[in-house]
């Protein structure tokens, strides 16, 4: 955890592996939640703890200089690392405005709609959920808040 | 003529809008955003010239689903108050951008002049009692930033806070006027209503049936008397008159809005507008003269004397604000036998007056204080020189404030003269009282005005002798000179005004059902002899004889000054001073620092509550308490208590979280054991999590747990522990007892998923098979919506309150010693377990 402290290489190995595959199992509970067990906090909470699990094994400074410094430039994926707090308050404007966008059809605030989609190419037909739009801000505002409360409690 | 409701919105929203907008202007245009707001307000002024003899009220939906529409009434009065916020607002702004090119703060000043401005229309135009009181405290607060402008100075705090308590604790006792209004209301025919006036179940309308209610309920008195405190708060009357002195500390073009147009006016307008409620058409002399026309008429006195102890000309200027709005706060209050439209008429003659030659006052005083670098009257002198043209505007404004025939101020001020004249005649008695205080008070006024007039005359005292007094730019030079032509013109013929605005102002604090006559002043009346003239020409005859005492006069109200019982500045400051000791004991005592201190008190209220609750509700049923659970769940079940019991006896923090966290894992089984998924789920990630920040806090503290000192303090814990155990308990006992009707389960899980047959897009299903996440993000999402925003929030606070503690206190000290030194060891948060701990050091973090 701290500097006097070196982790085990089984550790950091461990940790290597585990973090892509908490990643991706993130992605997927918050992309299945509206059928199955998930959703946009739990993906959340998951993706908070892939972090943790880095910032403990390897520190907060080779975490904000791997994910942080080196990823920007790298478009979308860089933007939930590049700078917490804008993480949260992204999520919470996506949220928002995925509730304003329905009030344009004139239908009352955060009114969601169902899409059937058809013809795409591989899965068919493809059921889309507006409500994943909220969900989404949802997961941006539960990482970015995790995130800062934890890197401002962690840097004490 | 019906308003045009989208005229006076726009009217309306336009300088708040416009505040917005300032910050980003400001970038692109400088300094020059005074001429900008000076544009808002001359269109604000004109979108409400075009409503110019209109009357009527347009309602717009607000609060649909309460029932709360957003009233708006157009009547002469308004207008007079509309047309001087927004005129006058012009005036300002275009003069603040020569006063304030010096100054810091433009963005700040501008958007809140901006929104001061529009709020003060808001008062001026809502004719519905909770609009009105929302405007009313916009004012108040807009106007504590104003006062206040120069942030760093303590002057400017004490003056901001001074005129914020007084005014905003004055709306509040008005706001219960309202209610006690709204609540007599409902006992007539037309129904419990906020709306003032304009509509026909307004309580204006219904003013006799509102009336006979409040005094059925002997509550008339109680409400006459709180709306009048939140008027007499507002308009600075004695003995609240004391912030208005201190409000000085604002920049001048701000005193010369506030103080002579707009805010202090927001008082005078009410007791204008609540006039025809509660003046009945009686011959009688009713509550309302008694309360209002004594309150205002000793104001206008005791603040003239106060003018004439002034040593700053923005002093003077103030305490004679006090005092006019006394003399018009008179004139409404006066009422019965002939006075019922006399009072009315010389209320808004005189609102009108007062603002333009107090305005162009207050703009002289800037000029004088900006050119001559000095506010101090003994320092002045001599100014004609220098400034000739100041000289002229400040010659017809300040003998309009004196009531010099034929200057503005004299007609309204021979108006009251001649109102409580008949009032007095009508009465005799004790009432001989009222035009033997108004020309008391006068004389006052005829002093301190010419005082400032000798500003200009004279010789220039010895401190003023090699100060460079420049000629002011134009910006500063223009309006009061528009100000003093409007003057000149209302004093010359005074007929212009009355039928520009005043009569049809006056007409709007007749009581109803009195058939308004019109009012007529010209010069010829000045050469019939009256008796009321021959107030007014006494009055000028004995200011004339005290003028050349005035040094000695000013000494005299110096020295009573100065004896603490008889200035309200001596209660104000001795009641501030006072609460603040009682609060930092308050604080001390509630605030101690150490967890315990707020967890025991909180659990223990919580607890009791709760459970008396169910008691006084029969709601704890010991049906089906005896029912056995599955094998799984108490096997699961077991493994928890085990847990619960290895927590209390765990030998360290780290223990004790791992302990703990064999619970949380043991609940989110009993999710799965009962068909839970995401509970489960949730619960499980969050457990990791928790206990992963919890190991990474516990990193910093001590390993081992602090040893608890006595016994009873242990058997106190363990007694509270216990109770709130059982509350937990019983409180999950009673929340799933209840049997509710319609189970609205059903409809969630019938329109959670696809229906069987539907289009390519449809939005009254949630169209998936969790129904759990349908409802958070779909049937529920509004409090998602909300939920979010706290997680958002609780990340700002730990932000903001962790970076300020990094920013004041460098070298973060242990978070687990609380107070220096001021806590014994068994008060130590550790005592109360494991759990508790990451709370304390976000405690800590809180102070």
């Amino acid at each position: 955890m701290t500097q006097d402290r070196e982790p085990t290489v089984i550790a950091k190995t461990v940790t290597r592996t585990v973090v892509p595959i908490i990643a991706v199992t993130a992605v997927a509970l918050l992309i299945q939640g509206h059928n199955l067990p998930g959703g946009g906090f739990i993906a959340g909470v998951l993706t908070a703890t892939a972090f943790v699990l880095m910032y403990v094994i390897y520190g907060i400074d080779t975490v904000r200089r791997d994910l942080v410094t080196r990823s920007e430039g790298y478009g979308l994926l860089s933007g939930p690392t590049e700078s917490y707090e804008r993480t949260f308050a992204a999520g919470l404007a996506l949220a928002f405005g995925s509730g304003v966008a329905a009030m344009l059809f004139e239908v009352p605030f955060l009114t969601q709609a169902v899409v059937f989609l058809e013809g795409v190419p591989l899965y068919g037909t493809l059921e889309y959920a507006s409500a994943l739009a909220f969900d989404l801000g949802v997961y941006f505002v539960v990482v970015g808040s995790l995130l800062t409360i934890l890197a401002v409690v962690g840097k004490e | 003529m019906q308003p045009d409701a989208g005229v006076l919105v726009a009217a309306l929203a336009l300088p708040f809008v416009a505040a917005l907008l300032v910050p980003a202007l400001f970038r692109v245009l400088g300094q020059r955003v005074a001429f900008f707001a000076a544009l808002v307000a001359a269109a604000s002024f004109g979108l409400l010239a075009t409503q110019y003899g209109a009357e009527g009220a347009v309602q717009l939906p607000w609060i649909p689903s309460l029932g709360v529409t957003l009233t708006l009434y157009v009547d002469g009065l308004a207008l007079l108050i509309g047309f001087l916020a927004s005129g006058v607002g012009v005036l300002v702004f275009t003069y603040s951008y020569g006063y304030m090119a010096h100054e810091h703060g433009h963005v700040k000043y501008y958007a809140t002049l901006l929104a001061f401005m529009g709020s003060m229309l808001g008062v001026a135009f809502a004719a519905d009692l909770l609009a009105l009181f929302v405007f009313w405290e916009l004012t108040s607060v807009t106007s504590f930033l104003l006062i206040g402008h120069h942030q760093r100075e303590a002057a400017s705090q004490y003056a901001a806070r001074k005129s914020m308590l007084i005014t905003v604790a004055g709306g509040l006792f008005m706001l219960a006027g309202f209610l006690v209004l709204a609540f007599a209301s409902g006992d007539t025919a037309a129904g419990r209503t906020f709306v003032l006036i304009g509509t026909e179940n307004s309580l204006i309308a219904n003013g006799d049936a509102v009336r006979e209610a409040l005094r059925a309920s002997s509550l008339f008195v109680p409400a006459l008397a709180l709306v009048a405190v939140g008027a007499v708060t507002k308009s600075a009357q004695a003995p609240f008159h004391v912030w208005l002195p201190n409000a000085m500390e604002a920049p001048t073009p701000v005193s010369a809005f506030l103080h002579s147009a707009t805010m202090v006016k927001a008082g005078v307008y009410l007791v204008g507008r609540f006039r025809p409620l509660f003046v009945p058409d009686l011959p009688a002399i009713p509550e309302w003269t008694l309360l209002l026309a004594t309150l205002g008429l000793v104001s206008m006195t005791i603040t003239a004397i106060l003018a004439v102890g002034a040593t700053d000309i923005k002093e003077l200027l103030a305490y004679s604000t006090a005092s006019h709005l006394g003399l018009i706060i008179a004139g409404y209050g006066l009422a019965g036998s002939e006075a019922l439209e006399l009072g009315a008429e010389t209320g808004a003659f005189h609102i009108f007056n007062h603002a333009v030659f107090k305005a162009t006052l207050f703009l002289v005083a800037g000029i004088i204080a900006h050119e001559a670098h000095t506010r101090k009257i003994s320092e002045l002198g001599g100014l004609r020189k220098d400034l000739p043209i100041v000289a002229g505007i400040t010659g017809i404004a300040a003998l309009g404030m004196a009531g010099v025939p034929p200057f503005n101020g004299f007609w309204s001020k021979e108006l009251l003269f001649e109102t409580t004249y008949y009032v007095a005649k009508a009465q005799g008695g004790w009432f001989w009282l009222y035009p033997a205080i108004a020309v008391f008070g006068s004389v006052f006024t005829f002093l301190y005005s010419l005082k400032f007039l000798s500003l200009f005359f004279g010789d220039r005292p010895d401190a003023l002798a090699d100060v460079d007094v420049h000629r002011p730019p134009l910006s500063m030079l223009a309006p009061p000179a528009l100000l003093a032509a409007i003057a000149i013109v209302a004093g010359v013929v005074p007929q212009v005004a009355i039928d520009a605005i005043v009569q049809s102002a006056f007409e709007a604090s007749v009581p109803v059902g009195v058939e308004a006559h019109s009012l007529k002043l010209s010069i010829p009346k000045l050469f019939s002899f009256t008796p009321y003239l021959g107030m007014s020409l006494l009055t000028i005859a004995l200011g004339g004889v005290a003028y050349p005492f005035y040094d000695r006069l000013h000494a005299g109200v110096r020295r009573a000054r100065a004896v603490d019982y008889t200035s309200p500045n001596w209660y104000y400051d001795g009641l501030t001073e006072g609460a603040n000791g009682v609060s930092r004991r308050l604080a001390i005592a509630v605030h101690g620092g150490a967890f315990r201190t707020y967890a025991a008190p909180f659990m223990l209220g919580t607890s009791v509550l709760a459970l008396a609750g169910y008691a006084a509700a029969g709601a704890v049923t010991v049906e089906g308490v005896g029912a056995v659970p599955p094998v799984p769940l108490v096997l699961v079940l077991g493994v928890a208590v085990v847990g619960a019991m290895a927590v209390a006896r765990a030998p360290s923090h780290i223990a004790g979280v791992l302990t703990l966290s064999i619970l949380g894992f043991m609940v989110a089984i009993v999710y799965i054991l009962a068909h839970a998924p995401d509970l489960a789920l949730t619960q499980l990630v969050i457990e990791t999590l928790v206990l992963v920040i919890f190991l990474l806090v516990l990193d910093k503290l001590p390993a081992y747990y602090g040893e608890i000192r006595s016994r009873a303090r242990t058997v106190a814990d363990a007694a509270l522990a216990s109770l709130v155990g059982f509350t937990v308990f019983a409180t999950v006992i009673v929340a799933t007892s209840a049997q509710p009707d319609g189970p609205i389960f059903e409809f969630f899980l019938a329109r959670a998923g696809v229906p069987a047959e539907h289009g390519p897009i449809f939005g009254d299903y949630g169209g998936g098979s969790n129904v759990v996440n349908v409802i958070l993000v779909d049937f529920r999402a509004f409090d998602t919506l909300g939920e979010i925003s706290v997680v958002a929030m609780a990340a700002l606070s730990v932000l903001t309150l962790i970076g300020m503690r990094a920013r004041t206190d460098v070298g973060g000290d242990d978070p687990e010693v609380t107070e220096p030194g001021g806590r014994g060891p068994e008060e130590s948060p550790v005592t109360d377990g494991g759990a508790t701990d990451v709370d304390t050091t976000e405690g800590g973090e809180a102070r």
